[in-house]
């Protein structure tokens, strides 16, 4: 009996090792509406921590008097950094409605800024369709691999939807960890086996309500 | 006959007994809590620290830049407070310390000392990545951590399996001794003096009786030793490889090397704890066992811990691949 729970718990202590983030990225979300209460897109604001903040000022060899500020001229250059997506990934934002999920576009008017040692980088995503809002429509921050971890810390706000109303919807973190264990376990014992992606389940997320059309 | 001199050796040898059970039965709950997800708050709390204390070393790294006094200090503190933390999370080096230290009667100092040198070699093999790879070869940040990752790791997991089937195959090699011996010498030398039950609890604290015994007592090779070290070493902290290469692109570069060093003098203090957990929990096992039956039960022991450090080096190389 000992030996096999000394094996049981020796194996989860090895492949709890995966999920352990290393960048982490204080997200805010805007979820906005067009003129017939329909929403057109989200507005994403990431503000990186300030070991990964000073790691990308450092490769890019700007604040060279460490005073924590840009110049303009630098954060022209800055801006944009984090905006040239690979084909394929979809950018860490992901909407549905009752679990449909919902594609947003690539990034467009973005903006960036240096401040208090933190890079702070915003960007837009529309639907290619206005969306009626007649179910609870969601929006998750989650890097699938958990290397990111994204914390809905810089709140979550509507524009043009007086009557809705958004929540954090915080994910069931127990819950999430037995289903990425049996996961895991279940994983096949080949090389071609990817790590599961369950970011998802660990995913913090915003809930819009809007009341039914009269 | 004072008193004391009458008492002690009943005493201290119950004393033993029972703290010795105390670190079994502690090592059982702590692997429990484990499995039920009672750790689970622990490991959200090291998540939420890890950002506080990845800032901390960004600051720390601005303030030697801005040239304020005790910055390195400063630094040094907080890449000390890194490594212990990291260590606590989950990790291949305590499997395999708290694996070998179950499997092998290996002496508490021992395996401490062995501890000691492999967190600080693997702080040596960070630097050794950085300022051969990013420094002298032109690497890259994310190459740097590919290799790191896609090549010392696997050869890394490699040397902890060797360890595994190394403690697997001695331990079946003297189990298939035992057997060949039809009466067994510890059972015969048994009937001479550890009969009596309160003896055997008596002898079954580690004292190196028997010549089977003696000879699982035996100092750790040095080939043991070294495929333990390479095994922990050759997988760099992503944390030390960030600060090294950031460092040396700053321009403080002895500074980065300090902390990464300081990084694994931390991840020693709980690799060293898990040294010492194990040790205890073993030998907390073994004390409850008849002496006769301990010769007979370690080499069973050293084949159980030495297939589950193969099983778990495995998994974490088809993980890899």
């Amino acid at each position: 009996m000992k030996p096999l729970i000394l094996a049981l718990a020796l194996l989860c202590w090895v492949q709890t090792a995966q999920a352990h983030p290393h960048v982490f990225i204080d997200t805010g979300l805007e979820v906005i509406f067009d003129t017939q209460h329909r929403a057109a897109g989200v507005r994403i604001t990431w503000s990186y921590d300030d070991l990964t903040s000073l790691q990308i000022i450092t490769d890019k060899g700007l604040d060279p008097d460490f005073d924590g500020n840009l110049t303009p001229e630098e954060t022209t250059q800055l801006n944009g950094f984090d905006m040239r997506w690979e084909a394929g990934y979809p950018g860490d934002t992901y909407a549905s409605m009752a679990g449909q999920p919902l594609p947003l576009s690539g990034p467009s008017n973005w903006t960036v800024a240096y401040k208090d040692a933190k890079i702070l980088s915003t960007h837009y995503r529309s639907f290619a369709q206005p969306i009626e809002l007649t179910q609870p429509f969601l929006v998750q921050v989650y890097d699938p691999t958990l290397y990111v971890s994204y914390a809905l810390k810089l709140g979550t706000t509507l524009t043009n939807a007086p009557d809705c109303t958004a929540r954090t919807v915080l994910p069931d973190l127990d819950a999430a960890r037995v289903k990425l264990d049996a996961a895991i376990a279940a994983l096949p014992q080949d090389a071609e086996a990817g790590y599961p992606e369950l970011g998802a389940d660990f995913a913090e997320a915003m809930e819009v309500t809007c009341p039914p059309p009269s | 006959m004072p008193p004391t001199v009458l008492i002690r050796p009943i005493f201290s040898a119950k004393l033993k007994r029972t703290l010795l059970s105390l670190g079994a039965l502690l090592a059982l709950i702590l692997l429990a809590l484990w499995l039920s997800g009672g750790l689970l708050m622990l490991e959200r709390w090291v998540v939420e620290a890890q950002l506080a204390i990845q800032n901390e070393l960004a600051a720390g790294v601005r303030a030697i830049k801005q040239g304020r006094p005790g910055a390195l200090a400063t630094l040094l503190a907080v890449c000390f407070s890194y490594g212990v933390l990291h260590a606590a999370g989950p990790g291949h080096g305590k499997v395999l310390i708290g694996g070998y230290g179950m499997g092998r009667r290996v002496a508490f100092w021992s395996l401490a000392s062995i501890s000691l040198a492999a967190s600080l070699a693997q702080s040596l093999v960070a630097v050794a990545l950085v300022y051969a790879g990013v420094a002298l070869l032109g690497w890259t940040r994310d190459a740097a951590q590919n290799v790191a990752q896609d090549v010392m790791a696997p050869i890394g997991t490699l040397a902890i399996a060797a360890v595994g089937i190394w403690l697997a195959t001695r331990g079946l090699r003297k189990i298939w001794q035992q057997a060949a011996v039809p009466a067994p010498q510890p059972h015969d030398h048994g009937h001479d003096h550890h009969d009596h039950p309160h003896h055997d609890a008596d002898c079954g604290c580690g004292h190196p009786h028997g010549p089977s015994l003696a000879e699982v007592e035996r100092a750790t090779s040095w080939k043991d030793r070294a495929a333990l070290i390479i095994g922990v070493a050759l997988r760099p902290c992503s944390g030390a490889l960030f600060l090294l290469i950031l460092t040396w692109q700053l321009g403080i570069a002895l500074a980065g090397i300090a902390g990464a060093f300081a990084m694994g003098l931390g991840t020693s203090v709980i690799t060293v704890a898990v040294a010492g957990m194990a040790v205890w929990a073993r030998e907390g096992a073994l004390a409850n066992l008849p002496f006769h039956r301990v010769a007979q039960v370690l080499p069973w022991v050293e084949v159980l811990a030495g297939s589950l450090i193969t099983l778990i080096a495995l998994t974490l190389l088809t993980q890899t691949l």
